[in-house]
């Protein structure tokens, strides 16, 4: 079920939060809507779900105007009754007209798919944040919504839990028989778990598409540096490096970097600095040589864009 | 012993009533102000947080100035009645219930209305959800509007006018029964006051630590 925007605008205080002109989403995907912090992304979410109306156009969803009964979200935040988990679960599908039987099949159904059979008879409010998450994700699932929103899913998540929820979350994504919307300011995660990539900065999209299209042909600095990328000059060009391209060493396209600091990260060392005025940083084996701060050292990339 | 009881459904009827009608207006208001932005609502709340503490014999004597004969609804011929003391005592309950209102609401997790939303509550389905999420606050509204009221004396003196068989309550009746050197019955007026106060919050408290 695609969504479409049709010169979508929000504004607060006189400040326009997002300006989207035109948006196709394609239906069955999942599409990551990715942007550094205040660039709209959850304005966007809200707008989509209905949450937020927008000052002027028009949001379809599967060519229909977006209504609450076909959209499942996940908020950020952890937002619960205080009441058991069941009950949480079971809201979504009073209030949607599910008769008792049906509920309890998708209820069981989703919390054995997000492992939390046995938090069922706990207060919501008061599970920890990995468990809370995955609760938040069970109600979202038993509503089979054609249309699932996402709002930074893994935000706030201690290391370990972060880093099973994200290997999980692809598996879990695609039991939502569903058009999948997350939004999020990690590259990282956009690229691990969407197959589209729409960047958004200062309300506007810069790009949108398959991620792979969008992730090698940054075009501008913003799509850049929302991807991650480093954005130097060289020669009067502007060019954007992944940074797992940057290496110290010779060949391909070189760099001088001016060594700020040196950070040992016991597994590996840190070396952070400037190429001319932007902030770079690179990793290299423990062990390895390392220069002081204040050396020039170079730096070769073995990849990167050349930006308009 | 009849007049007694008298006295005692009467300060129920009373206070009652006015519990009431403050919550009929002061849960909706209370709910409106925590969930919506407006121009002036600070110096509102600052206003209703004001109104908490007011004295009663204050709200007392207002009530009189417009209720007097002479008074701008003197024609109404209400004062020295038990609606002149409902009104009374409304009017010093009401900020109350808003005021715990306002803040138990604000209480809930700021994302509560939107998840409702969402989930397809509608807005009276939303309001009657976050009102059970907020039960702890509202039950104390109830409770600590019942307690002012029906304790107070100043303002039912004055507008209530302490008639026998007609206007006077429990505060009133002890104000009378001390002054007249009665102070076995003024005691025993005062236990009686004191227990209702106490089961009726007790039966409050009962639903609102209800799980």
């Amino acid at each position: 079920m695609e969504v479409s925007l049709e010169g979508v605008q929000v504004e607060r205080d006189g400040r326009v939060l997002l300006d989207v002109p035109t948006l196709l989403l394609r239906g069955g995907r999942t599409t990551a809507i990715l942007g550094p912090n205040g660039s709209g992304k959850t304005t966007l979410l809200r707008v989509i779900a209905g949450l937020d109306r927008p000052g002027t156009g028009r949001v379809r969803i599967g060519g229909l105007p977006a209504h609450a009964s076909r959209v499942a979200y996940v908020f950020q935040e952890q937002v619960f009754l205080r009441r058991s988990v069941r009950d949480n679960l079971e809201l979504g599908l009073r209030l949607r007209g599910l008769d008792p039987a049906e509920r309890r099949v998708r209820m069981e159904e989703a919390a054995r798919l997000l492992g939390i059979t046995h938090l069922m008879v706990r207060r919501a409010d008061r599970l920890s944040g990995g468990e809370g998450r995955r609760v938040s994700l069970a109600r979202a699932l038993c509503l089979r919504a054609p249309l699932v929103l996402l709002d930074e899913p893994l935000e706030g998540l201690d290391r370990p839990t972060y880093s099973r929820l994200l290997h999980e979350l692809p598996q879990l994504l695609a039991a939502f028989d569903a058009t999948r919307i997350l939004v999020t300011h990690n590259p990282g995660e956009a690229v691990r778990l969407a197959e589209d990539l729409v960047v958004l900065v200062d309300g506007r999209v810069h790009a949108s598409g398959e991620k792979r299209d969008v992730a090698t042909n940054p075009r501008v600095p913003e799509v850049a540096e929302a991807l991650g990328y480093f954005v130097v000059m060289r020669d009067g060009r502007r060019i954007a490096i992944p940074p797992d391209a940057l290496r110290p060493g010779s060949g391909g396209e070189e760099f001088l970097m001016e060594v700020d600091e040196v950070v040992d990260l016991v597994a590996s060392t840190e070396i952070a600095g400037r190429i001319g005025e932007v902030r770079v940083h690179v990793e290299v084996p423990a062990g390895s040589e390392t220069p002081a701060q204040g050396d020039r050292i170079h730096l070769h990339a073995d990849r990167f864009f050349e930006l308009s | 012993m009849t007049e007694l009881l008298a006295i005692v459904l009467r300060t129920l009827v009373v206070s009652g009533t006015a519990t009431a009608m403050a919550v009929l207006v002061g849960f909706p208001l209370g709910y409106a102000i925590a969930r919506r932005r407006f121009r002036g609502r600070t110096l509102l709340l600052g206003f209703i947080n004001t109104g908490m503490g007011m004295p009663p014999v204050a709200v007392g004597l207002v009530v009189w100035v417009m209720l007097v004969r002479s008074g701008p609804f003197g024609g109404l011929d209400l004062i020295y009645t038990r609606t002149a003391m409902v009104l009374a005592q409304f009017l010093i309950a009401t900020p109350i219930v808003v005021g715990f209102t306002t803040a138990s609401v604000q209480a809930l997790p700021p994302r509560l209305a939107d998840l409702l939303f969402v989930l397809g509550a509608g807005r009276l389905r939303t309001m009657w959800i976050l009102a059970r999420e907020a039960k702890l606050g509202l039950a104390a509204a109830i409770m600590a509007a019942f307690g002012a009221i029906v304790s107070e004396v100043g303002a039912s003196m004055i507008v209530g006018g302490n008639l026998e068989r007609s206007t006077r309550v429990l505060t009133t009746a002890i104000v009378t029964e001390t002054s007249r050197g009665e102070i076995e019955r003024a005691l025993v007026l005062g236990l009686i006051l004191l227990g209702l106060t106490f089961i009726v919050s007790l039966a409050l408290t009962v639903v609102q630590q209800r799980r």
